[in-house]
């Protein structure tokens, strides 16, 4: 059944580091800062952690969005991960949108443990953003 | 040419002779006109059939990675290009540097058969070989005279460094960089860049769509220098088997992001492509990103520091909303 | 397919309001390996941990996924209920449908959807757990304290106390910190320094502390246990051994710069201590302002120094030491009030700080304790009190409450009734707030036994007024304008973080929020531990606090520290980096961003056909990686995995999340 997209459902994969924004999330859950339910989180130790290859394949496999999220540059818990991360998904963003694919599908922010309201910020931002896009139809597989 | 043949004919035969390398990597001529591909010499003897002529483009480089582990000592004759593929694999810890001899070769530029054949679409052409600053063309009934400047590969009017960065022994005089390089290097990266995302999209599935997954661009690229690449691993699977766009999309983000700051522009994977993929497009647009994010850098001239996407500056911009 | 158990928790309403919880099990029983699902009330509860461990056993359940709190919550409580059934409890996955799911959506429906979605990737994830084991990690017997005000201060004493070596590192060339400059203390009204400088003084005779001042932190590595120091001691230009603290220097000393101690009131000297009663009570030269550094001439201090302890040469000096623990009581700054000009702080000299003002009550200070008008010399009549200058100001301070302010203005009033005969304060204020043990009591006496007069009330602007100050304010109760003529003006002002807590969070690797105080680990229920294992909170580097409270968190960090230290070894956190040597290709990409230097080069022998070749790979020291995991990224042939997030895990995730 194709989805239109007046019933289109954003699906929203977060890598969240564990030590800024996957305690962000849960503030923004201690807190009831609501956001949609589009949007899954996955829990890595550092947005450093977080492979291209995952990055792809969650499009490849149905997101419509997918966001990067850790700690702000200079609050690392590892000192550097968030480093790397700017410079390898700067990279990476600069290369989707080459290819054609929409930039806004991918995006990487920077939330602490204390921004709840931020996280639920950037979820309600992003699911409305990559709603208004449509769905990936571009990097999604044929399965 | 012939000068230029002599001098790396004696210089491998004598190297062999003397013992101080077993094997020696250059080109020799192979059956037709627009192939020089590359020739593995072990004695020398066999130095004769060494030829360095307008289509010794292929880069020797790659193929040091199994000789370095069978001889002692290899000898290597590079062009400017295939030189930098040499601090490539120092930096990667692929290769010591007193496991080559290397023949630098100071490179004017190698010569396009597409634009060859172009300009002489009907008679045979057999052979086309470099006379100063032109090129002499023998056609089947007669031979012409063009100027080389106008039948070179677009990698070659691009290139920065046409004269070896690193060897032991330079064999002849250096040759002066292009002019204009630096305009036309971005040229193409540009143009598509400057188009709408979906022509842009548009563009990059028409390209890709004649991939046939066939991992030449991989295979021949000096900078792909795994023991093990991933797209070869089942679990976890990070290439998927099926040759549609979504993989083919994946194989190519992927294979550009692992040569990010580490590609230096022989242009090898585009020369190989079957499917004529302009992948060394891909390749500058994650150069002219890495110069302008994170600072200029050429991979390949110094095989001692970090590539730059294995280092960091905690006052880098990043190249996304970090609002 | 592993045997796994799903066991969904209510959380009592709190996510059986919103996820329909019969339908998850439902879902979940449909899993790919999954052999057992169930729900649970309160599955933390010993009944829900029971029902985990009666399942192992009866459906010889292989992994465990519990869909409940977040793992940051639960996860080491369900480790350990899985360890105990006979699993490894890295054979645990959590599932948070609490946080990220029932508390952030309302629609049952679609949030149902999500738990459901969010079981199965904990499903796929767990089905690649691997059993994970922890080692043995040596302990370094001996504490850091960095900061030397009353936090430190007694962290130290309590550390010492428990039979431990602390090093204390202060910035300033004496111990003290900000106690020192109070006069008395609220609600009692004890002299600061008298119930200070003794804990000074046992800090300096104690056999277990040493105490570094002039001295800052400037490298932080390693981890809990063993974390590696650099201090640089500052060049003091004064040989400690040597000097007597006669203090003949600072009399003959020709250059007088503003005090810091007494916040500019008064003068001292290029060689200086902060202030009488120091510790260690021996100077240094200021060499931004000593005659013989910044003109090249002078030396009299190295003249009249009996001891000969002047030593210009000194250089700073860098110290590297081992420590197991360490606890950061760097404290606060008062408020800057740039952004205040509409009380002419810094244009008319009877607008002080509250800090100022207390120096103006100490018998040590500026004035020898009496309240004069800086202005004329004269002691003031009518003194305007203004609160919250700078707190509670979203538009431009700080959002917060300083805490202490309303307290010590109470103090301020009071004492400047007891000093100034027929002086009467009028406090403005938005609130008044004195939560805390005989604290409204002491307020109330302010007004009932000393006359303040409280003025509810935000001051809109102060001016200068021949020479007088004029007052200008709502009176917020009667809504009628109030314009009060005074001598002096105090202005509370707000509790900053120090300057430079950024700096020394990126040291530490600790995190602060958005103020740059250091945040806690947990808000109630790890209130002096910080994210980093290994790394305490004390006093207000972590937020604005009194000093019962700081002495308190300062004396809980110091238990946790004993606690640590005590223990023989630490488990090591098994969740690190791990080589593939068959894929490894030994170009060292992983050791570039590896932040620990815990990946060094090894030679692999192996054979090729007859021969034995050697071949070098990438080699991950266990106990010095922390497992961020930015080496499994920089390998480009994923040949360093991370285990407990390896590739395969989040591959797995990944493919599950997106049914």
């Amino acid at each position: 059944m194709p989805v239109t997209r007046e019933g289109f459902e954003p699906l929203i994969v977060a890598f969240c580091c564990n030590w800024c924004s996957y305690a962000g999330a849960d503030l923004a859950g201690t807190s009831r800062q609501t956001y949609p339910s589009n949007v899954r989180v996955i829990r890595v130790p550092c947005s450093g952690r977080v492979n291209p290859g995952f990055i792809i394949r969650a499009f490849q496999r149905g997101a419509d969005g997918v966001l990067v999220a850790g700690c702000h540059p200079g609050d690392c818990h590892y000192h550097s991960g968030n480093y790397h991360a700017r410079r390898r998904f700067t990279i990476l963003k600069q290369m989707l949108d080459y290819l054609g694919i929409e930039p806004e599908r991918f995006q990487v922010r920077w939330i602490s443990g204390s921004e709840g309201a931020k996280f639920s910020a950037v979820m309600n931002e992003l699911t409305e953003n990559v709603r208004k896009l449509g769905p990936n139809r571009k990097l999604r597989d044929a399965r | 040419m012939s000068t230029a043949n002599g001098k790396i004919r004696s210089s491998a035969a004598e190297a062999l002779a003397e013992g101080r390398v077993t094997l020696v990597l250059g080109w020799r001529k192979k059956d037709f006109w627009w192939q020089s591909p590359v020739a593995f010499v072990e004695s020398a003897a066999e130095a004769e059939q060494l030829t360095f002529d307008p289509f010794s483009v292929y880069n020797p480089v790659k193929y040091l990675l199994e000789a370095a582990g069978c001889h002692e000592k290899v000898g290597v004759f590079v062009k400017g290009c295939d030189s930098r593929g040499i601090n490539r694999l120092l930096q990667d810890k692929r290769l010591e540097r007193e496991q080559v001899l290397i023949f630098g070769l100071p490179c004017s530029g190698m010569v396009d058969p597409v634009k060859i054949r172009a300009a002489f679409p009907a008679p045979k052409i057999c052979e086309v070989a470099r006379d100063g600053e032109e090129l002499l063309v023998r056609l089947s009934d007669g031979q012409e005279r063009v100027q080389t400047a106008d039948f070179l590969l677009e990698k070659c009017l691009t290139c920065r460094h046409p004269n070896p960065v690193v060897y032991d022994r330079l064999l002849w005089e250096r040759v002066p960089v292009r002019s204009g390089v630096d305009a036309l290097r971005f040229a193409r990266v540009s143009s598509v860049a400057q188009q709408q995302i979906q022509e842009r999209y548009a563009y990059w599935t028409r390209q890709f769509s004649r991939c046939i997954r066939c991992f030449a661009c991989r295979n021949t690229c000096p900078a792909c220098n795994c023991r093990s690449c991933i797209f070869d691993q089942a679990e976890p699977r990070w290439l998927g088997k099926a040759s549609d766009m979504s993989d083919t999309l994946n194989y190519q983000i992927t294979r550009a992001f692992h040569v990010a700051g580490r590609c230096f522009e022989c242009g090898e994977c585009e020369r190989i492509c079957p499917a004529g993929i302009p992948l060394q497009e891909l390749n500058r647009r994650l150069i002219m990103d890495i110069d302008k994010y994170f600072g200029p850098y050429e991979a390949g001239l110094a095989p001692g520091d970090l590539p730059p996407l294995g280092t960091y500056r905690g006052e880098d911009p990043a190249g996304f909303d970090e609002s | 397919m592993r045997r796994t158990g799903v066991f969904i928790c209510w959380c009592g309403s709190n996510i059986a309001a919103t996820v329909d919880i019969d339908l998850a099990v439902a879902a979940a029983k449909k899993m790919p390996g999954v052999v057992f699902a169930d729900q649970n009330k309160y599955t933390c509860s010993e009944i829900g941990q029971e029902m985990i461990r009666e399942a192992i056993r009866t459906h010889r359940l292989e992994r465990v996924v519990v869909a409940a709190c977040s793992p940051r919550m639960h996860e080491n409580t369900f480790r350990k209920t899985v360890a105990a059934a006979g699993l490894n409890p890295y054979f645990l996955e959590i599932a948070n449908i609490r946080e990220q799911c029932s508390w952030v959506h309302k629609d049952k429906e679609t949030a149902t959807d999500k738990a459901i979605a969010l079981i199965r990737t904990a499903v796929a994830k767990a089905a690649r757990n691997e059993a994970l084991f922890a080692s043995e990690l040596p302990i370094e017997r001996r504490a850091l304290v960095i900061g030397g005000g009353i936090a430190g201060i007694q962290a130290a004493l309590d550390i010492a106390e428990n039979g431990f070596v602390v090093d204390l590192v202060e910035k300033e060339p004496s111990i003290g910190g900000r106690m020192a400059q109070l006069d008395k203390t609220f609600p009692t009204l004890d002299c600061s320094a008298c119930i200070l400088t003794p804990k000074m003084v046992e800090v300096a005779q104690s056999e277990k502390i040493t105490i570094f001042s002039y001295a800052e932190v400037e490298k932080v590595e390693g981890y809990v246990g063993n974390f590696t120091v650099t201090v640089r001691s500052r060049a003091r230009s004064v040989d400690m051994g040597k000097c007597t603290g006669c203090g003949d220097c600072m009399l003959k000393c020709p250059v007088k710069v503003d005090s810091e101690f007494d916040l500019g009131l008064i003068k001292r000297r290029a060689i200086y201590t902060p202030f009488p009663q120091a510790v260690p009570n021996k100077p240094a030269i200021d060499r931004e302002n000593c005659r013989w550094f910044t003109a090249g001439k002078c030396r009299v201090c190295e003249k009249v120094c009996p001891a000969g302890a002047i030593d210009y040469s000194q250089e700073d000096e860098l110290r590297t030491e081992k420590y197991g623990a360490i606890v950061v009581a760097t404290g606060f700054d008062p408020k800057k009030l740039d952004n205040y000009g509409e009380y002419a702080y810094g244009k008319h000299p009877d607008v002080l700080t509250s800090l100022e003002f207390e120096r103006l009550l100490n018998a040590s200070g500026p004035t020898g304790g009496k309240i004069l008008r800086p202005s004329n010399g004269r002691p003031p009549k009518n003194v305007a009190f203004i609160q919250c200058v700078g707190s509670r100001d979203k538009a431009k301070g700080n959002p917060y409450c300083a805490k202490v302010c309303c307290m010590y203005t109470a103090k301020h009033a009071i004492l400047l009734c007891e000093k100034v005969p027929g002086a009467r304060p009028f406090v403005f204020y938005i609130d008044v707030r004195t939560p805390g043990k005989d604290y409204e009591e002491f307020y109330n006496r302010a007004y009932e036994e000393f006359g303040a007069t409280y003025i509810k009330g935000n001051v809109s602007k102060v001016f200068p007024d021949g020479e007088k100050l004029l007052v200008r304010s709502v009176d917020a109760l009667s809504g009628a304008l109030v314009e009060l003529e005074v001598d002096m003006v105090v202005l509370a002002n707000s509790v900053d973080a120090r300057a430079g807590a950024k700096e020394l969070a990126q040291k530490l690797s600790i995190t602060t929020n958005a103020y740059n105080f250091f945040n806690e680990a947990h808000p109630k229920l790890r209130p002096v531990e910080t994210h980093t294992a290994g790394i305490f909170l004390a006093g207000t580097c972590q937020g604005p606090k009194d000093i019962p409270e700081t002495v308190a968190q300062a004396s809980a960090a110091a238990v946790k520290v004993a606690a640590l230290l005590g223990k023989d070894s630490l488990l090591s956190n098994p969740t690190v980096a791990e080589v593939n040597e068959k894929l490894c290709t030994g170009d060292m990409s992983c050791l570039a961003v590896c932040p620990y230097g815990a990946i060094s080069e090894k030679m692999l022998e192996e054979r090729r056909g007859r021969e034995t070749v050697r071949r070098k790979v990438a080699e991950v020291n266990m106990a010095l990686c922390q497992g961020c995991g930015a080496c499994t990224v920089a390998c480009r042939p994923g040949a360093i995995n991370l285990k407990g997030f390896t590739n395969e895990q989040i591959m797995a995730e990944v493919e599950a999340i997106c049914l």
